[in-house]
């Protein structure tokens, strides 16, 4: 390949530098660009294609900080398999995304190097914690991005954002090279311009992988068919997402939807996940307590700087900690050890755990009665006022109520817009049965098709 | 449920986590704020028996007990604070909590 589409996609990501959505310095991003494009292989199926990688997941090419001050500067000595997997089917790393520190927010605030700007609205955040990975394919800068979904990550800042976010079951995707936050929620997903375009990224980065025990053993997701209609699906919408407090306009463009997967053929009845009010809480247990436990690596001694001058290693530790870490995840290190402590465990973590265990029943009731997709919609609001909800932690993990379910199931969800109001996206939720992502896919291309995703709802 | 200044010491101290006066009542404010929030679990009658649910393969596969290359670009002396022949170097430990 000539030096020419590198010196594009460079320049087309530095075009939105307003953003803040790119963590890579200029002139290091185009001197890879161009020595990724002499070395693609031309008969990948991602020849050429772009694709920024959120910051928490290890790229040989860029620094791994994941937005913050502890990794600083770090160089991770190898390719998460996703990457590698893009680059081997001739994709071009183009750079790495801001996000929220260690993947842990909602608004794409928490970054030690700023917060990401939305690309629509300059006073709005662009949702998180793959902010600025859904900044990227929401400016026009690049058809895909990599993202990591624990609670909502990949979704909900693409339906801030008006772009299509993919998170696959758990075990679809290796996390080999995903810097860990919690173990069991955490996803690799794609956000791209389009459904046909997150799929095809999702194609590629998917299948078994021998270094990641917890990825399956299965063949990559093959890319479905573009449907006819809609005839045959059969969609549930669990009431307890459609609450009477919901942003009237966002309900307004679920409506919409809704009536036009109908008008496709789809099969459309109510049906109810009672336990989806407690998910948010046993969610910010689970997530916290393994967050305390995989952040525990990060100390001063293996890899990033050492804050330090102290002459003893655990004053080493804890100022290395104390200072390298942002509030929100010193805050969640708090929270999470405090409900592994002793005394508290049973309170906290094992009801949490029994909470996810109904969750996930309460999914499986509602799929063995026939229902094939659940639809929702993706946040409560569109993108809120940066600041708004900095102060109060419980508001902020609020905005992730209709997505941390899908990964407490382990289920693949698909958030793709379905509106606007005042200009700002909303985006809709697909939420599929487990490794039947090809289904959940079929249903948003059909989706697509037919909603008028940038009309006022 | 509060959670007091010394108890957000405590833990500090368990998650090797420096915290600054300044910053000590916000955070146990906000800690009790979060805490106060995940308590709701507990209106969920507790089933001793329940198992918890984890996603992923039932059982965890087995590879080849065989010895493969470090699959590392370079080593850690690139990328760690201090080393030092094939050792991570750092203060001496002062005293065993």
């Amino acid at each position: 390949m000539s030096d020419a589409p590198a010196k594009a996609v460079a320049d087309r990501l530095l075009k939105v530098k307003r953003l803040n959505a790119l963590l890579t310095p200029p002139k290091d991003l185009r001197k890879s660009l161009g020595a990724q494009a002499a070395a693609a292989r031309p008969t990948g199926v991602l020849y050429g294609m772009p694709i920024a990688v959120k910051d928490n997941i290890c790229t040989l090419e860029f620094t791994t900080s994941c937005g913050s001050r502890i990794l600083e500067g770090y160089r991770s000595p190898y390719d998460a398999t996703a990457v590698a997997r893009l680059k081997a089917a001739g994709a071009l790393i183009a750079g790495k995304t801001n996000c929220d520190e260690f993947a842990m927010g909602s608004s794409t605030e928490h970054s030690a190097y700023g917060r990401v700007i939305h690309p629509l609205d300059k006073t709005r955040v662009p949702g998180g914690s793959s902010g600025g990975s859904a900044a990227l394919v929401a400016a026009g800068a690049v058809p895909a991005a990599l993202g990591s979904d624990t609670g909502g990550s990949v979704r909900q800042p693409a339906s801030f954002c008006g772009v299509v976010g993919i998170k696959p079951t758990y075990g679809r995707v290796s996390r080999y090279g995903l810097v860990a936050f919690g173990s069991s929620l955490d996803q690799i997903g794609v956000l791209g311009r389009s459904v046909h375009d997150a799929a095809r990224v999702l194609s590629v980065i998917s299948g078994r992988d021998p270094r990641d025990a917890t990825c399956e053993d299965r063949d990559p997701l093959r890319l479905p068919t573009v449907p006819e209609s809609l005839q045959g699906f059969v969609v549930g919408l669990p009431r307890e997402y459609f609450p009477s407090e919901l942003d009237p306009a966002v309900r307004r463009a679920c409506e919409r939807a809704v009536r036009m997967m109908k008008e496709q053929g789809a099969a459309v009845r109510e049906v109810s996940l009672p336990h989806t009010p407690y998910a948010v809480p046993a969610y910010y247990v689970l997530a916290p307590a393994e967050a305390s436990s995989n952040l525990a690596r990060f100390d001063g001694v293996r890899y990033g700087p050492r804050f330090n001058g102290a002459a003893d290693l655990r004053a080493l530790y804890r100022s290395t900690r104390g200072q390298g870490f942002g509030a929100e995840v010193r805050r969640r290190i708090l929270v999470g050890t405090y409900v592994l402590s002793a005394g508290y465990y049973d309170a906290y973590y094992r009801r949490a755990q029994q909470m996810r265990a109904l969750i996930a029943q309460d999914f499986r009731n509602v799929f063995d009665r026939g229902v094939d997709l659940l639809f929702t919609p993706t946040t409560p609001t569109p993108a809120f006022k940066a600041g708004e909800k900095l102060s109060d932690p419980v508001s902020m993990y609020l905005s992730d109520i209709f997505t941390v379910t899908a990964n407490l199931a382990g289920l693949p969800a698909i958030s793709l817009p379905i509106g606007r109001v005042k200009g700002l996206p909303i985006g809709g939720q697909l939420i599929g049965q487990a490794f039947l992502e090809e289904e959940m896919l079929e249903a948003a291309y059909a989706l697509e098709r037919v909603v008028p995703a940038t009309d006022e709802a | 449920m509060s959670v007091t200044r010394d108890e957000v010491l405590r833990i500090a101290r368990l998650a090797e986590l420096d915290v600054d006066d300044d910053t000590l009542p916000e955070l146990a404010e906000q800690m009790s704020r979060i805490l106060d929030y995940v308590a709701q679990l507990s209106a969920v009658p507790a089933n001793g028996a329940m198992k918890g649910f984890v996603p992923g393969p039932d059982a965890i596969r087995f590879r080849p007990d065989e010895v493969y290359p470090q699959p590392l670009a370079f080593g850690p002396d690139e990328f760690a604070p201090a080393f030092k022949e094939g050792f991570f170097v750092v203060p001496r430990l002062d005293q065993f909590e």
